[in-house]
Formats: C-alpha cells, sequence, structure tokens
C-alpha cells in the first residue's frame, strides 16, 4: 500500500449549483502533493472534503475517499470522525482564530492526543514540548502558557503545525499555510513543512495559489480550475511541458525576479465561473485563447503516463 | 418560514385585542363597573348572562376586560408614541448638533437608562400622581433613552452614505435632510422597536395598576383586576384566568410582532452583504 | 488596559452624578410640602414652617442639592419620615432578602438558559429549538404578579411544600432559608431566561462558525466536548454581560415579586416610600439602586475585559 490519500471522482454540491466535480487525486506515501489555482477554484473545498470538513449545507459524493488505507466512505460518521482526527491533520491559512483565543495553549494543543490514544494530559503535554521544540521553539513550556494572541502569526502557524502532528498522522492538509505571514516566515514555514516531510515521511497535501512555492516544494501537482483539476503529474513535466492552456498562462505568469521595473504583469482576462460548473465541456472556454466550438460540447482526457490533462487541443 | 409564523401570530393576538378594544365603545355586555351583590362569584359559563363569570362584587368580568382593554392600550400605545417622539427629537439634536449639547443630552440618557426596571415609572409616578396621566408620563419618560439612543446611533452611522451627503451639497435644511432622508431610512428599526416597546409598556402598566398605583378603583383595569383577585384566590381562581391570559395575549403579540420584524430586519442586512 | 479601566471608571462616575441630579430635581417638584407630611393635617403653620427651616428646604435648590451630595459621600442618606430611622440602616437590613432572591434567580435563570440554548444552538431549527424559543418567549409575556399569585396557591397553599410570605434569614434555617425564596426566585427567573436563552443561542450559532470549530472537529473529539469546551468558551462573553446586566437589575429590588411574597427587601421599601411619599426614603433607595446597577455594570465589564484576550489583543492593533 503505498497511497496515503486516494480521491476519486469527487463533487461537491451547494444545493444545485456544482462547486467541485470530476476531481481524482492520488498522493503516494512521503510526497508532497500540490494544489494550485485562483481563489475560488475549489482546492480548500477539495481538501476538506477529504477529511470530512465540509461546512455544513454541503454535499459531496465520490467514488472513493481512501485516507491511510481505509476508505472512509464506507465507514460510519463516528468511525471516520476518530479515523481522520488520528490519522490526519490540517493546517489553516487563516492563524488567527483558529488556535482558539480564550483557552491557553496547553489546554487545547493535546486535546485530540489524550483522546485518540487515550494518554493523560501529562503525557499530552509532555509530546507537544517536543513537538514545539521539533517546530523550532527555544522556549516550549512558556509557549504553553500563552494565550494564542499572545504570539505572532508565524508562531501561531508553528504551534498549528505542531498541534497537526500530535498523533503522528500519515499525512496533513497544509491550506495556503504561509498566505498570512510576511515572507521571510514563509520561507521558515515552508522549510519547516520541508524537514517534517524528510524526518517522518509523512505526507503533505499543499494548498496554494502560489505557482512558484508549489515548483519549488512540491514532487507532484494539480492544477484546478473552476472545481475541477484541469491538469496533474510530476511537477518536473508540468513546468517543462505544461499542456493545459491554463496552465501555460499561470507558468508565463507566474513573477520572476528579473520583471523590470513598469513592466505590466500579464494577467488571464475574465474571472473563474461562479456557475455553470456541471457542463460536459470545458471550463475554461471562455478565457481561453485556443477556444473551439466542440470546447463548449465536450473534452477530452489525457494520461501520458502519469501527466494528466484534459483539453481538446491535444 | 418562521419568522413569518412569529409575525403572523402576533398580528393575530394584536388584531384580537384591538377588536375587544373597539368593540367596547360599541358594546359591553353590561356596565363594567354595575355591582350586583346577588350574583356575586359566578364561575364562568355558569350563567350565560355573564359568560367569565363575576367578582367579588358581582361585576361582570368579559365587560371589565374589555373595559381595560381600552385603558391598556391607551397607556401602551400612548405612553410608547410619545416616548419615541420626544425621543426622536432628542436622539436627532444630539447627533445633528454641536458636541456640547451632544454630550449633555446623550449623559441625561445614560443617566435614565441606569434605573433598573420599573424604579424610573415608581418615581416619576410618585411625582406625577397615580392614574392614567401618571402612567403615561412615567412609562413615555422610561421610553425615551431607548428611542433615542436609536436613533442617534442610526443617524451617526448613516451620515457618510452617499445620497445624504449629495442632498447636504444641495444646501437642502438640516430638517428637510432628517425628514426626507433620515426617518425614512430609519422607519424599519423603529417600528420594530416601537412594537416591543408597546409590549414592555403594556406590562409596565399593569405592574402599576397591580401594585395600586395606575388607574384607580372602581374604573377597571387588567392589572387592577388580579390585585383585587388576590384575597379570592384560593377559592375561586378562576378571577386571575382572564386578566392573567389577557394581559399575556397582549404583551406576546406586540413582543412577536417585534420580534419577527427584528428577525427580518437582521436578514435583510445579512442578504445586503 | 489601565486607560480602559480609568475611562470606565470615569465614565460611570459621570452616570452616577448624572443619576444624582435626576433623582434629586425630579423629586423636588413634587407637589405638597414635606413638613406637612410629617406632622400631619393638624399641625399649625408654624410648625410647618419652622421644621421646614430646620430642613433647610427653605435655601436654594441648588444649595439643599449640594448638601445632599455630600452627605451621600458620607453615606447618609438622611432618615425616612415614616420608619423614623436612617435610610442607610433600613437599607442594610433589606438588603440580605433582595440579594438572596436575585442570586438564586440568576442562577435558576442562568442554569436553564444555558442548557436549552446550547441545545437550541446545536440542533438549530429542530423541534427542541423551536420548541425551547416558544416556550422562553411565552415566559417573557408572563407577568410575574400572575405567576406569583399561580404559585402561592398552588406550591404554597395546596400542596403546602412552600411559605407563601417572609423571609427566613439564612442564619436561623438554611432549609428554611432556600424554602422562603424558592418561589421569588423562580418566578423572576421565569422573567429572565427568555432574554438569556436567546443571546446563548445567537452566541453559540456565531461560535460555531469560527475557524477554532474547525480545529476541534479535526481533532476528532466527541461532539459534546467539542461544544462545551471550544463553542461554549467562545459565546460566553455577550451571555456574561446579559447576565451581569439581569442581576444588577434584580438586586436593585424587584417590587413586584416582594410585594406578592411580602417580603421585606429592598423592593418592598421602594413601594412603601412611593406609596407614602416619603420622598427622602426614596431619593436614598433610588440612588442606592442606580449606584448597585451602575457598579455592577462597571465590574463586568471589567471582568470582560480580563476573560476575553480579544480586546486586549484589538487594542494591541492586531
Amino acid at each position: 500500500m503505498n497511497e496515503t490519500v486516494v480521491l476519486k471522482n469527487l463533487h461537491i454540491k451547494d444545493g444545485k449549483n456544482t462547486l467541485v466535480s470530476n476531481t481524482s487525486l492520488t498522493i503516494e506515501k512521503g510526497d508532497i502533493y500540490g494544489l494550485v489555482g485562483e481563489s475560488g477554484s475549489g482546492k480548500t473545498l477539495t481538501a476538506k472534503a477529504i477529511i470530512n470538513l465540509l461546512p455544513e449545507g454541503l454535499k459531496f459524493t465520490a467514488d472513493e475517499i481512501n485516507v491511510a488505507g481505509k476508505n472512509i466512505l464506507k465507514a460510519s460518521q463516528n468511525e471516520v470522525t476518530m479515523y481522520i482526527g488520528k490519522n490526519a491533520g490540517y493546517i489553516p491559512q487563516n492563524t488567527v482564530f483558529f488556535l482558539h483565543p480564550m483557552i491557553k495553549i496547553k489546554n487545547q494543543i493535546a486535546d485530540g492526543y489524550v483522546h485518540h490514544m487515550k494518554r493523560s494530559k501529562a503525557e499530552g503535554l509532555k509530546i507537544s514540548l517536543q513537538l514545539l521544540d521539533m517546530v523550532g521553539f527555544e522556549n516550549p513550556e512558556s509557549i504553553l502558557n500563552f494565550y494564542p494572541w499572545q504570539l505572532s502569526g508565524g508562531m501561531r502557524q508553528r504551534v498549528n503545525i505542531a498541534m497537526a502532528l500530535m498523533n503522528n498522522p500519515a499525512f496533513i492538509i497544509a491550506d495556503e499555510p504561509t498566505t498570512a505571514l510576511d515572507s521571510t516566515v514563509q520561507k521558515q514555514v515552508m522549510e519547516l513543512f520541508k524537514k517534517i516531510n524528510g524526518d517522518t515521511g509523512i505526507s503533505i497535501l499543499l494548498i496554494s495559489h502560489d505557482l512558484s512555492l508549489i515548483k519549488h516544494y512540491c514532487l507532484k501537482i494539480g492544477v484546478m480550475y473552476a472545481g475541477q483539476i484541469v491538469e496533474s503529474g510530476y511537477s518536473k513535466d508540468i513546468f517543462e511541458n505544461p499542456k493545459h492552456p491554463y496552465t501555460q498562462l499561470l507558468i508565463k505568469m507566474m513573477p520572476t525576479m528579473n520583471i523590470k521595473k513598469n513592466e505590466p504583469i500579464p494577467e488571464i482576462k475574465g474571472f473563474v465561473p461562479e456557475k455553470g460548473r456541471d457542463s460536459q465541456g470545458c471550463l475554461f472556454k471562455e478565457r481561453c485563447p485556443f477556444a473551439m466550438d466542440v470546447c463548449g460540447i465536450s473534452v477530452k482526457e489525457h494520461n501520458d503516463s502519469g501527466h494528466y490533462y484534459r483539453c481538446n487541443l491535444y | 418560514m418562521k419568522k413569518n409564523l412569529s409575525i403572523a401570530l402576533g398580528i393575530f393576538l394584536v388584531i384580537i385585542i384591538l377588536t375587544v378594544c373597539l368593540l367596547s365603545f360599541i358594546y359591553m355586555p353590561h356596565e363594567p363597573n354595575e355591582m350586583n351583590i346577588s350574583q356575586k362569584f359566578l364561575k364562568p359559563g355558569v350563567n350565560s348572562e355573564y359568560i367569565l363569570g363575576t367578582d367579588n362584587f358581582g361585576r361582570d368580568i368579559l365587560s371589565r376586560i374589555m373595559y381595560g382593554s381600552r385603558n391598556v392600550l391607551l397607556v401602551g400605545i400612548g405612553s410608547v408614541s410619545l416616548g419615541t417622539f420626544i425621543g426622536i427629537i432628542l436622539g436627532a439634536i444630539a447627533a445633528i448638533n454641536n458636541k456640547l449639547l451632544s454630550a449633555v443630552i446623550m449623559r441625561i440618557m445614560d443617566g435614565l437608562m441606569a434605573f433598573p426596571g420599573i424604579l424610573l415609572a415608581l418615581m416619576l409616578v410618585t411625582v406625577v400622581g397615580r392614574g392614567i396621566k401618571g402612567s403615561v408620563i412615567a412609562i413615555s419618560i422610561f421610553m425615551v433613552p431607548v428611542f433615542s439612543r436609536l436613533v442617534y446611533s442610526m443617524i451617526l452611522d448613516t451620515e457618510n452614505l452617499l445620497y445624504i451627503k449629495a442632498a447636504r451639497s444641495y444646501g437642502s435644511s438640516n430638517l428637510t435632510i432628517f425628514m426626507r432622508h433620515y426617518i425614512p431610512a430609519m422607519l424599519p428599526r423603529l417600528v420594530t422597536q416601537f412594537s416591543s416597546a408597546i409590549g414592555s409598556a403594556v406590562m409596565i402598566e399593569t405592574s402599576l395598576s397591580f401594585l395600586g398605583l395606575g388607574i384607580q378603583p372602581p374604573f377597571a383595569s387588567w392589572g387592577l383586576m388580579l390585585s383585587e383577585s388576590r384575597q379570592f384566590f384560593l377559592n375561586y381562581p378562576y378571577l386571575a384566568v382572564a386578566p392573567g391570559i389577557a394581559i399575556i395575549m397582549t404583551v406576546l403579540g406586540f413582543i412577536l410582532i417585534g420580534d419577527g420584524l427584528n428577525d427580518m430586519l437582521i436578514h435583510r442586512r445579512s442578504d445586503d452583504e | 488596559m489601565l486607560k480602559y479601566v480609568l475611562n470606565r471608571v470615569k465614565s460611570s462616575l459621570v452616570i452616577l452624578l448624572v443619576v444624582s441630579m435626576i433623582t434629586f430635581f425630579v423629586l423636588m417638584i413634587i407637589p405638597g410640602n414635606p413638613a406637612q407630611l410629617i406632622l400631619g393635617t393638624d399641625a399649625t403653620a408654624e410648625a410647618i414652617e419652622d421644621l421646614r427651616i430646620a430642613m433647610g428646604l427653605d435655601r436654594p435648590y441648588y444649595q439643599q442639592y449640594l448638601g445632599w451630595l455630600l452627605d451621600l459621600l458620607k453615606f447618609d442618606l438622611g432618615t425616612s419620615y415614616i420608619y423614623g430611622e436612617a435610610v442607610t440602616s433600613l437599607i442594610i437590613r433589606a438588603i440580605p432578602v433582595t440579594f438572596s432572591i436575585a442570586v438564586f434567580a440568576m442562577l435558576i435563570a442562568t442554569i436553564t438558559a444555558l442548557f436549552f440554548g446550547i441545545l437550541s444552538a446545536v440542533k438549530k431549527d429542530s423541534i427542541i429549538d423551536y420548541f425551547s424559543r416558544s416556550i422562553m418567549q411565552l415566559g417573557t409575556a408572563i407577568p410575574s404578579f400572575w405567576i406569583g399569585m399561580v404559585f402561592i396557591v398552588y406550591f404554597g397553599l395546596r400542596l403546602k411544600w412552600f411559605p407563601i410570605s417572609g423571609f427566613v434569614p439564612i442564619s436561623s434555617s438554611f432549609a428554611g432559608f432556600l424554602k422562603s425564596i424558592a418561589l421569588p426566585a423562580i418566578v423572576l427567573a421565569i422573567g429572565e431566561t427568555g432574554t438569556l436563552l436567546r443571546i446563548v443561542r445567537s452566541s453559540m450559532l456565531d461560535s460555531l462558525k469560527q475557524d477554532y470549530m474547525d480545529a476541534a472537529r479535526i481533532k476528532g473529539l466527541n461532539k459534546w466536548k467539542i461544544y462545551m469546551k471550544y463553542a461554549l468558551r467562545g459565546a460566553l462573553i455577550a451571555p456574561v454581560t446579559i447576565i451581569g446586566m439581569q442581576f444588577a437589575k434584580l438586586a436593585g429590588g424587584t417590587v413586584v415579586v416582594e410585594t406578592i411574597f411580602a417580603l421585606p427587601g429592598i423592593g418592598r421599601l421602594v413601594l412603601t416610600a412611593v406609596e407614602r411619599r416619603d420622598i427622602v426614603l426614596l431619593q436614598g433607595l433610588v440612588m442606592f439602586i442606580t449606584t448597585t446597577v451602575i457598579f455592577i455594570t462597571l465590574m463586568v465589564d471589567l471582568l470582560i475585559m480580563t476573560i476575553n484576550p480579544r480586546i486586549k489583543s484589538v487594542e494591541r492593533g492586531e
């Protein structure tokens, strides 16, 4: 069993409105998988569907959601809650209220551990000290006595990471983990993920709209657009030979260090469609420079030895 | 769905009370103060002439309830209208005028708000005297800070709205702007508050009458009827049923309308976002 | 933070000053001569005039006010006409009664409102939600004097579970004390629970939407543990404020309930002062009650500042 996460044919609906469709992805053991796309493309919803954290009111269907060897679609709601709580971690984009603002760190960090591992709170705090040390705190004991609001954003995010690692999970989701942080802290946090991944072999699903970040840290990536993965595969293949026009445009507008002053930054015209995501055609049609009539009706799927893309150009 | 249900129930209850009140001017089965000692303590339903029975003086309870509705509604609606009127004026003056006047008015409002429950009403009744006039004045002053604060904060909130700035730039006078722009903008919340306030006013009025500080005997008032029934309550509990239900229906009716409207307002505001 | 505390204290003192002016000047315009009230109708005009001067009622209003204010600062509230006793000692004797029923009423109201409020929020739009909200709404519309009468007859006279009047001090018998305040406390609680329940429910609903609920859910904790530890903790601020305001209101005397149950509390004193037009007693009571309310409100605000880190973090500009 080499896959940590297998997601097949996910659909998410808000009432009649489709938000995510035909989405599949596989994360292998020890991989960092990058999910990239504009905001509103369904990255977070896809990730939340995997860990059973979709907001109330949203309905999803899938052929398979396998996490660390267990198809959670076949388990009862209580089993899923327990199983995910033990085997998966989540690191949020916004760090402000993810830790409960009115509870000291020491009174919330070990809750999951104590619950799942059936240990005492003292043992939980011992593990948290080790993890806080691992995520780079020099004085973990004093961190435990703080309220979250007494920490900076970067420190809060490291506490979140430590909290996600408490049960030694098989995989964690990092949902735009550095967006709210300033750039030097961003780098520290990302290096921390890389180190954890290297040390423990934990699989990571990294969600970001920042292509350069994904390129730098991920072995495999998936490009999401309007609730679908339009291209996926090894990062190397995709960056060297992007097939989907959307991916091509994204790569083209990646900010590079040598943009000259006053040179306009290229952009993709138009907006990510909110409606009509259940169409059988290509959802990128409206904004695609190569759009053909057939794109409104159907779309071809390709798989060149692991490099997947959906486009009628090929 | 549920919000509409609560407004509908509220309107239904209020309409019943209003109908009873209007009917009392056209027809009452008996003179409400007419005593008939031979018919005293008739239980409801025993004598078809006295549907809700009679009290310790043989007075017809139904007629007294009908007559009492006039006092309750007069005091309730009258005092809240008066309080709203004064409150709007003071709130508007405080919001539009200079710092000193505004501070003086708002501090007085804070002071009035510090009187808990019916204490302010009790103090004012002591000064103005018992009876309808006393109740109306006492309760209306109780309502003034509620409305002036509401108006004050709403005006400050809307001060920067474009159309009001536009009107100012045309050189419209403060009064014109107030009547044309602020009042319509504030109307939904004022109506909501108005309805809930009548609920509280009725509660205060009946409390005052119950304590013997409102409408004076022999005139009928629901609170007074309950107070008079106290000494006979053990043997004739039905005496307290009709006035109690009348009070609950009235208070609940106005509160439900206010709550329903409030929920609708919150809903509308969150839809706008 | 210190600045916030000082500002709050300052504005409380201003309100208190305003309240003292309202109280004094409103009760000043009262018709009837206090000296006449004391001496009765048989007294000669001369005697009344002498007493008026002795009481300082011939001085200009502002002088009378300042004198009264100075006395207030020395905790001297004057002497009641009708009891012929210092207002302060009358109040001190009444405090335990009113305070006991206020505490128990708020205990009952808080427990009920928390239980049904949390349940309503967690099971939003269910039968339980609808039912508990309807019942509580009905509770706010029922006059306390009516429910009080029903309780007296049913629990007091028919079942004889509770005494129907009077107050037993806690020092003479604890069981007797509890019995003597149970009915009045329940009657008061019925009136207060509805408002509180509504606040608990809406803050819970708000708290349930926060990010920390995601954090708690992903930990896979037991549902009720999540609700009680995370959601409730985040939802406490507004209810604590309301509980404080309600308690302050009740501690300021509950005229109606104390009247029905013949309890010798603050509310009973207020009603006597109003009925007999004892202006000195009424002035003293009003000042005592409003000061209590303002003081409790201030304490609750400061308490919330310490339990709510968000206020502090906002002040730090985060």
